[in-house]
């Protein structure tokens, strides 16, 4: 018994000095090239993965190495924090090279050291590019760290049949002379719910048209929670909303709204920019249930944007020459950017490029739209886009805001528990914030 | 007997075997103070500052006292001490799950163990309820959250057969929620303690049982009085290995609810709360929370071992036993 303990226990033992000793070996034996031989990005979805591995062509010797972590409850975040933090002190091929950063964070990582001038390996902003991709992707000194591959107004899409029943047109201009404001398509959400449809499939449809168009930041100079009139105006609409049964209790990501896609469903507006089509509309483009053609899109009560994608350069990465290729190719080489616009229906971050489209009478959107010109549309909204009043917390404010209340929307608790929560939840995620006392 | 002879005898003061054992259970006791016993303390250590990360800027360490405790403590303003909410939920989460466990677990290994009942196949019964302690936490929780979600099938069956509307949400009542949590770890956990238990039931002679029933003891007297005394020290170890399970309860709550413990944070566990400050990196207040877990592990534990091996504890028999002479 005692040798068979005694063999157990050298074993055991040896299998941790084994663990501890395989990675060491392999870092030391990595040889010294002058780019690397592996390209590691940090992303929160598949959504760029998909674009860069069908446009872009990886130089030989080079493993492209996708480190993909969700965004909800800030994972990715914390994630991307952590590996930053100890970038310095990897070796090479385990550094960071890239990492996607979104509209409702950007800020935290741009502006500090852990990302690197682009200018520093030669790549150079193009005149072509979004003003406002440019600044939020530049530190407080104007030094520019990154570059959107997308830019993103958003709009409202809606289904033409029940447009049809509920207004008794379908063509964009009408349906927008009838929802230019928000007075209006509050009347018109009643009309749709007298014929039994919804005006939007979730609470939380509308945040964004009012979250984007905010004249303060959350949080102020010196550190307190603020509420923007915009954000109590959302509020206000999404109480009544569900009061009156114009919408449903579902989160934007909740399958219960993207069900509201298909052929069956019930729900008249969706609010979204160019990349909702394939990333939340997946439903509508279904061979069997899905109801292709018969959308289009309008500019809706209120200009907006949503989200972006931007590509950071991490400080200490050793694949530059790569880096400034890759920006190249979803900002410049307008063969690619032809493509994303024409097969993948993509906003993409380039004037020319997209002006060309908007000005093709003969291009239309037929993947999802009814052959509409959506990026004629997209065109004129992108020029109003302003980038201010953001800050490094939004991401997580926005998603308590709205998961909290959803709780006083589907009725377990009141309003003010609800907001209670939210307070207590950013006292937990940022201790930092002061809460206003009320 | 010559004097060469009384030598041999004498027993021989230098060699002793002890210090094999000490050398054995060495490996044991450094990995312990390291992984576990200096972790412990640091949290200690680590709950009495400030110290976390805004963005990528580290705030601190600052010295604060208790001020974290008194943080952990402070009523919001509707007057909840929210640790005491969650520590609450916690207790009523294990407590509606463990309870089916217990009884299912005991029941199943009764029968399994009984030579009367002689169940046939009992390879394959053991094999099936141990199967869902098989499946990742995570991905059983997930499992549930599809079945139940408003566009999940028992939503679909159930307004179907008109039980309830289309307004329900299952996931908006406390009971139904919370239900699910105790119903999953239920399934997940009673298979494990069955098969513990039988090999506590096994261990047990089979001649006490015959004796018993020879006596004219019914069936549910010899559980009572031969059994389960007997059954104790194994029971008890269940139960408090359970209990820990169940204080440090995380996975199937917070993928179920996606980590927003509803309705209402009534199904936020202490562990959940905790994984909140991971965000910031929050060691003061991680730190905290970790030591009032520390505390209420420790008072529970003690206290579930005082109540049940005292309950069960006859001086008489312990005398004998004493004394080497067992029945």
């Amino acid at each position: 018994m005692k040798k068979v303990f005694a063999i157990l226990l050298a074993a055991l033992m040896i299998i941790g000095l084994a663990g501890c000793s395989v990675p060491s070996k392999e870092t030391t034996a990595v040889p010294k090239a002058e780019q690397g031989k592996v390209f590691n990005i940090y992303a929160w979805n598949e959504e760029f993965k998909g674009f860069f591995e069908k446009y872009y062509k990886v130089p030989e010797g080079v493993t492209v190495n996708w480190i993909i972590n969700p965004s909800d409850n800030g994972v990715y975040q914390q994630k991307l924090d952590e590996a930053l933090l100890n970038q310095a002190s990897k070796p090479a091929d385990e550094k960071i090279d890239m990492f996607l950063a979104e509209a409702d964070y950007i800020g935290k990582y741009v502006d500090s050291e852990y990302t690197m001038d682009i200018t520093s390996f030669g790549f150079k902003n193009a005149s072509t590019m979004y003003e406002y991709t440019i600044k939020a992707a530049s530190d407080s000194k104007g030094v520019c760290k990154g570059v959107s591959f997308q830019c993103c107004p958003a709009a409202v899409i809606y289904r033409k049949s029940i447009a049809k029943d509920v207004l008794g047109t379908d063509v964009p201009a009408e349906v927008q002379a009838k929802i230019d404001s928000w007075e209006k398509f509050d009347a018109v959400a009643a009309e749709a719910k007298a014929k039994g449809y919804y005006m939007t499939a979730s609470f939380a449809e509308t945040f964004r048209a009012f979250s984007n168009n905010c004249t303060s930041p959350w949080v102020d100079a010196n550190g307190n929670l603020q509420f923007d009139p915009q954000i109590t105006a959302w509020m206000d609409q999404t109480e009544k909303y569900i009061q009156n049964g114009y919408t449903l209790t579902a989160g934007v990501w909740d399958a219960e709204k993207t069900n509201e896609m298909f052929k069956t469903g019930k729900t008249m507006c969706f609010f979204g920019p160019a990349w909702y089509y394939n990333f939340c509309m997946t439903n509508a483009q279904d061979p069997e249930n899905g109801c292709v053609g018969d959308w289009c899109l309008v500019k809706g009560p209120q200009a907006y944007f949503w989200g972006g994608t931007w590509l950071l350069a991490a400080t200490g990465s050793d694949n530059t020459a790569m880096l400034k290729d890759i920006f190249e190719t979803f900002t410049v080489n307008t063969d690619v950017l032809n493509k994303m616009v024409k097969d993948d229906s993509q906003y993409v971050n380039n004037t020319d490029v997209v002006k060309a489209f908007a000005e093709d009478p003969n291009y239309g959107n037929t993947s999802i739209l009814d052959g509409q010109n959506d990026i004629a549309i997209f065109y004129e909204l992108a020029k109003d886009i302003k980038w201010e009043n953001h800050t490094n917390y939004d991401q997580l404010l926005n998603e308590g805001l709205q998961n909290k209340l959803q709780e006083f929307y589907n009725g377990s608790v009141d309003e003010e528990t609800a907001m209670l929560n939210f307070y207590n939840y950013i006292g937990e995620v940022y201790p930092e914030i002061v809460i206003p006392a009320n | 007997m010559n004097k060469n002879d009384q030598k041999m005898l004498r027993p021989r003061k230098s060699v002793s075997y002890a210090k094999w054992g000490y050398i054995f259970i060495l490996p044991f006791f450094l990995v312990y103070i390291v992984f576990t016993l200096t972790p412990q303390f640091l949290t200690i250590y680590n709950s009495f500052f400030e110290n976390y990360r805004s963005g990528l800027k580290q705030i601190g360490p600052n010295f604060v006292g208790l001020d974290n405790y008194k943080a952990l403590f402070t009523a919001d303003p509707s007057g909840t001490v929210r640790i005491l909410k969650y520590a609450a939920n916690t207790l009523i989460l294990w407590i509606a799950g463990a309870i089916p466990q217990f009884v299912i677990a005991m029941l199943l290994a009764i029968f399994f163990t009984s030579y009367r009942l002689n169940i046939k196949g009992q390879g394959f019964f053991k094999t099936v309820i141990y199967m869902p302690n098989l499946i990742m936490a995570a991905a059983f929780s997930m499992l549930f959250y599809t079945l139940f979600s408003r566009v999940g099938p028992i939503q679909g069956l159930l307004e179907s057969w008109g039980v309830i509307d289309q307004s329900f949400d299952f996931f908006s009542v406390r009971i139904t929620v919370r239900g699910m949590i105790a119903l999953m770890n239920f399934l997940m956990w009673f298979g494990n303690t069955t098969i513990v238990l039988m090999a506590g039931i096994m261990g047990i002679d089979q001649a006490m049982f015959e004796s018993a029933t020879i006596d004219g003891a019914n069936s549910v007297q010899v559980f009572f009085r031969v059994t389960l005394p007997l059954l104790m020290p194994i029971f008890v170890y269940c139960l408090i290995t359970a209990m820990i399970g169940g204080i440090q309860m995380f996975d199937v709550p917070q993928v179920l609810t996606n980590g927003k413990g509803v309705p209402n944070e009534y199904t936020r566990t202490l562990v959940m709360y905790l994984n909140n400050y991971l965000t910031t990196k929050n060691y003061g207040m991680g730190g905290a929370i970790s030591v009032i877990l520390f505390i209420i592990t420790g008072i529970l534990g003690g206290f579930v071992y005082k109540m049940l091996s005292a309950q069960y504890k006859d001086p008489e028999r312990q005398h004998r036993q004493r004394k080497g002479n067992v029945i």
